[in-house]
């Protein structure tokens, strides 16, 4: 006789196996990260003529690199959201909140996920297929032959270089939204004076939203150089298997993007207005 | 007084990571100063396991390794004091690092353990490009240059600190004459003491599929078959019992 929970049964099957997957896949990355913030400080400073132009290349290839394009993220993000959300402001008399929205928007929201979203599909991805193939063909046993700490040389650089290009990004991506909202404001010939522009974003900003930013930004170049280096090399793969943990990451990192999002969001709201 | 071993093996066991069964069992071996060992195995038969459990890659199954007097055992953490003193040459192209030059991967361990600049590092690392003939590539990524010369640069990457112990896995696979020729002149020089490491003389391990490619009076043999390692002796003994090793005696 036809078992009429079967499906049911098969359904709540998927669903623990992905919950255990998941908290298998935490836990094994929570141990990685433990290894890594490890070795930046038993290893601080040591082979340091070796390590830091991998940091320095890192950051030149993951920050200035992407400058351009983020700057044109920038400039696109001032016109479409401080621009025309002024203009749209000012036809209803209510231009005083331009401030409020720019701080909520992009300062708190839009300029860390997208300077952490741009990272990860430039760079997050390359990071995978490179250490997965450098896995994939011993050159990790090789390092570990030559008395090479791995982690050291191919982890170390590339979290520090990712974590520290996702903040100046973020940064300037700001300074670019800003500066285009501005020239928007001229140009359009909005009714609003540049100390009235200038000076509704500085009320808008609290001091503690300048550490946030920089925690929150910190905290997505970490979370997408982890996953990616957690997914190149923390387990042993094959060559076929590399693009799969490419695609991996991304899923993996928009979710914890989306998690610290969260959290942020709620030390936001218990903040004092 | 007897010189300390440079390796000494007591009841080892080897496995891979993926496996319960053993690969590897009850070796008892012990390595002088000095020697050169060449080790025979079918493929699979577990002598590059065996290579890399001695450069302290693989861990102990079972048993006790002592290294340069470092002993330690299947249950304990490997240590790495001694890595430096032991150099290690994977076989099919040596597994560098693709994104580097030739000369970067060679000047690659002398800066990090010594925390030289790049350049200094490669200043260092010069006579021993010169002495394996590799000037021509230094600058060529190491990506794109063929297996025979990779397998060189591995060489001089292991050399690069100056080991007492050098453990080469089946370094003459696929090579031409010329290769061949290089790799049978370089190796005795390097046993003797060659010039660029100082004159100082080191103790050789090698991996082959075949000992005949290996013969010569001073080397001595053993073999890797149903599990364990045979010590056979040298050439004489070798070829006295001829019969017994012919799976590993082929025509070259």
């Amino acid at each position: 006789m036809p078992n009429p929970f079967r499906g049911f049964q098969r359904l709540t099957e998927v669903i623990g196996l992905r919950v255990l997957s998941f908290l298998d896949t935490t836990r094994r990355l929570g141990a990685f990260t433990l290894i890594i913030v490890g070795v930046i400080f038993t290893k601080f400073g040591a082979s340091r003529q070796v390590i830091r132009p991998l940091i320095l290349s890192q950051v030149v290839g993951s920050g200035v690199r992407l400058l351009p394009i983020v700057g044109f993220i920038g400039v696109a993000l001032g016109f479409v959201i401080i621009g025309q959300t002024l203009r749209l402001l000012s036809q209803v008399g209510q231009s005083q909140l331009m401030g409020s929205l720019f701080v909520t928007v992009l300062f708190r929201e839009l300029a860390p996920l997208t300077a952490a979203l741009v990272v990860l599909a430039r760079v997050g991805t390359p990071t995978v297929v490179e250490l997965g193939t450098s896995r994939a063909l011993g050159e990790v046993e090789a390092l570990e032959a030559l008395g090479i700490d791995p982690i050291q040389y191919l982890v170390v650089p590339r979290v520090l270089g990712i974590t520290l290009s996702v903040f100046s990004l973020a940064v300037y991506l700001l300074l670019f939204a800003l500066a285009s909202g501005w020239l928007f404001t001229v140009v359009a010939n909005l009714p609003v004076t540049g100390e009235d522009y200038w000076g509704q974003i500085a009320r808008a900003l609290r001091w503690e939203d300048f550490p946030l930013l920089g925690l929150k930004t910190l905290a997505f170049g970490a979370a997408g150089s982890l996953i990616s280096c957690y997914q190149g090399l923390a387990r042993p793969l094959r060559l076929e298997e590399v693009p799969e943990a490419a695609t991996r990451t991304v899923a993996h990192s928009v979710i914890a993007f989306l998690c610290l999002d969260a959290v942020f969001l709620v030390i936001n709201l218990l903040l004092p207005a | 007084m007897k010189p300390t071993p440079v390796l000494e093996l007591a009841a080892v066991a080897i496995q891979r990571a993926d496996e319960e069964e053993l690969l590897l069992e009850n070796i008892h071996w012990r390595v002088e100063p000095g020697d050169w060992w060449v080790i025979a195995g079918g493929h699979g038969s577990g002598k590059s396991m065996l290579l890399q459990s001695l450069a302290g890659l693989i861990p102990l199954a079972q048993g006790t390794l002592s290294v340069f007097g470092e002993s330690y055992s299947a249950t304990e953490r490997r240590p790495t004091g001694w890595r430096q003193r032991v150099g290690l040459v994977f076989e099919s192209g040596g597994r560098l690092l693709r994104e580097l030059t030739v000369a970067e991967n060679i000047a690659l361990p002398v800066g990090y353990h010594r925390n030289c600049s790049p350049a200094a590092a490669l200043e260092t690392v010069l006579p021993l490009i010169q002495a394996l003939d590799l000037e021509r590539l230094a600058d060529a990524p190491a990506g794109r240059i063929g297996r025979a010369w990779a397998q060189r640069v591995a060489l001089a990457r292991a050399l690069a600190l100056g080991p007492e112990l050098l453990l080469l896995d089946n370094p003459l696979t696929g090579m031409d004459q010329n290769h061949l020729r290089w790799w049978r002149q370089f190796l005795p020089q390097l046993r003797a003491g060659h010039p660029v490491l100082g004159g100082r003389g080191l103790t050789l391990i090698v991996t082959t599929d075949n000992l005949r490619s290996w013969l010569g009076a001073e080397r001595q043999f053993a073999v890797v078959h149903h599990r364990q390692l045979r010590p056979v002796g040298f050439q004489n003994q070798l070829e006295a019992a001829a019969s017994e090793y012919s799976d590993w005696l082929q025509p070259d």
